[in-house]
């Protein structure tokens, strides 16, 4: 320790500029939403806050329109992040059986979409989903078939699901690859000389030496998917019939839309039980390494 | 190596060639298409402009009246770049304090900083929203920056650096007379450059790409960031999409310049932040 002399607050000195922004802005509304989610209040009605007990969450839990947001959210995690992962992995795969001085150039350019804000990235996307001068529709016409990517409300989801996995696949192969350049290249050579074929090196070096990575990446795009919010926002605005309304634009259109404060915090609460297993797990995954 | 291997890998190359084409392509299309003349845009001809034009770009840039782009711009470099900077500060003097010095109690204050690791941004959106109101501070650039300091990650990802150091070099130090500070300004920020460099692009790049806390937090045009303006821009110029494409072209092209020329601290903090295997 430095400071052995000195005052034994002294670290505290340093702590502090972070630590205030961390209690005002970080621990004080964790606390602050969760006691107003226990109220009712609307914003913008003179009337005070009026406390309700677990009066917000019945309401969620009986509404039609919180079903729907659910639902879509589920919809898209269950589609989402099966498919991103998987094509992670075959992309961090792909990428590391490549010759090293061309890795960094395939990495880059895998990981480029992520660098776009999404209001970009939405903007592109849109308009190769329009139905009427659309890149993607406008393609398939040659071959006489047309997709009404976000005009169906079968289909707007799945629209969804390609476009993220496009804007997100980076991060997550990213991190497999920085997991696939520790496994020893000795485990393969080994096992190339007992004449295992590119298959069988992959379901027996690949995956189980990955498989802590693996599943920290799963559970991240859980956490992460489950806050799905501006690819929905911006290129199907939630429709059509709220197929694509997620649950934080629900949580977004109850708080700036109707004011309703209290029961915006109940349904944040709502999504930060579902998120808080997925972390739990994430944790458990972590400390096992 | 065997030729069936040999196959395997000029096979599984061009696979990813082809993938990586397809990753480019929509990126591409961006700053190629803001070349083109609205017709050509409306009805697709090629990929390549058949008329190569600036007149989209000149548009965004001239008509300052309407589009406040270079305003959008501005702020967006000044909001980023004072985020960037104020975690930067704020959290290397905290992972110092919780890695160096003697702290009653600092174990729990650790474990509670990465505790709320796990706490998505989203939830706290509506009661951080009424914490500004309250401080009179919705509609203005301090509601984008000072609760940006909040985030517990850059203190997790520089203490777990810090910690690494060895004690030898400040010891040298405190034989020499450097007091408390002077360590952490001259032994500790010094050696942890590669560190600080791949916080400090992590931090730019997600808070020039942040839409959402604008969008909520900002009320007057002529505050926004450039995320939330083209978003604005695509509900207003909606069939204009020459203009809206070159204001979305000059809104990426810093992170990729940023991206490009720092590409090798990202993949250093992702091994730092211990998602290594």
């Amino acid at each position: 320790m430095v400071n052995n002399k000195s005052n034994k607050y002294l670290g505290y000195l340093f702590l502090l500029p972070y630590l205030s922004v961390f209690v005002v802005f970080l621990i004080v509304p964790l606390i602050y939403g969760l006691a107003l989610s226990f109220f009712g209040w609307e914003m913008l009605s003179p009337e005070p806050p009026q406390f309700l007990g677990l009066g917000n969450y019945k309401e969620a839990l009986e509404s039609d329109y919180f079903v729907k947001a659910l639902w879509a959210t589920v919809r898209f995690v269950v589609m989402s992040v099966p498919l991103n992962v998987f094509v992670a992995l075959l992309v961090a795969c792909g990428i590391n059986s490549v010759a090293q001085k061309r890795q960094g150039f395939y990495r880059a350019i895998y990981f480029l979409p992520t660098l776009l804000t999404i209001s970009v990235a939405g903007i592109l996307w849109t308009w190769f989903y329009n139905s009427e001068f659309g890149l993607f529709n406008h393609i398939l016409s040659y071959f006489d078939i047309k997709i009404p990517w976000v005009t169906d409300p079968n289909m707007a989801m799945k629209s969804i699901v390609i476009m993220t996995l496009w804007w997100t696949l980076g991060g997550a192969m990213m991190i497999l690859l920085a997991g696939l350049s520790n496994i020893p290249k000795q485990f393969y050579e080994a096992a190339s000389l007992d004449g295992a074929n590119v298959w069988h090196r992959f379901i027996h070096i690949t995956i189980p030496t990955l498989k802590p990575v693996l599943l920290f990446v799963l559970v991240m795009q859980v956490i992460g998917s489950f806050q799905v919010f501006g690819q929905t926002y911006i290129i199907t605005g939630g429709g059509p019939e709220l197929s694509t309304r997620v649950l934080v634009h629900y949580i977004y259109d109850v708080a700036f839309g109707e004011y309703r404060m209290g029961y915006s915090a109940a349904l944040s609460w709502l999504l930060f039980l579902v998120i808080a297993v997925f972390s739990i797990i994430q944790f458990r995954v972590m400390r096992e390494k | 190596m065997s030729v069936e291997d040999k196959k395997t890998k000029i096979t599984t190359e061009i696979l990813v060639m082809i993938g990586a084409v397809m990753f480019l392509m929509p990126v591409a299309f961006l700053f190629i298409t803001s070349f083109k003349p609205h017709s050509e845009i409306i009805n697709f001809e090629s990929i390549l402009p058949q008329n190569w034009t600036t007149e989209n770009f000149s548009q965004v840039l001239t008509n300052f009246e309407e589009i406040p782009i270079k305003k959008w711009f501005l702020n967006s470099i000044f909001v980023s770049t004072t985020i960037t900077l104020g975690v930067l500060i704020v959290d290397s003097m905290a992972a110092f304090a919780l890695s160096r010095l003697k702290l009653p109690g600092g174990k729990w204050v650790f474990a509670l900083i990465v505790a709320t690791l796990m706490v998505p941004g989203q939830i706290l959106l509506v009661p951080v929203y009424l914490i500004l109101n309250s401080f009179g501070w919705l509609d203005t650039h301090f509601a984008l920056i000072i609760p940006a300091m909040s985030g517990a990650f850059g203190v997790f990802l520089l203490r777990q650096f810090f910690v690494g150091i060895p004690k030898e070099y400040e010891e040298a130090a405190v034989i020499d007379g450097c007091n408390t500070w002077q360590i952490f300004w001259h032994i500790i920020l010094p050696m942890s450059k590669p560190a600080l460099a791949t916080l400090g692009i992590f931090v730019f790049i997600g808070s020039w790409n942040d839409f959402l806390n604008p969008m909520v937090f900002l009320d007057s045009v002529d505050k926004y960031t450039l995320p939330v303006g083209i978003a604005l821009f695509q509900n207003s110029y909606m069939t204009q999409y020459g203009i809206t494409l070159a204001a979305s072209a000059l809104c990426t092209l810093p992170v990729i310049v940023v991206f490009l020329l720092f590409q090798k601290y990202i993949i250093n903090g992702i091994s730092l932040s211990g998602l290594k295997g």
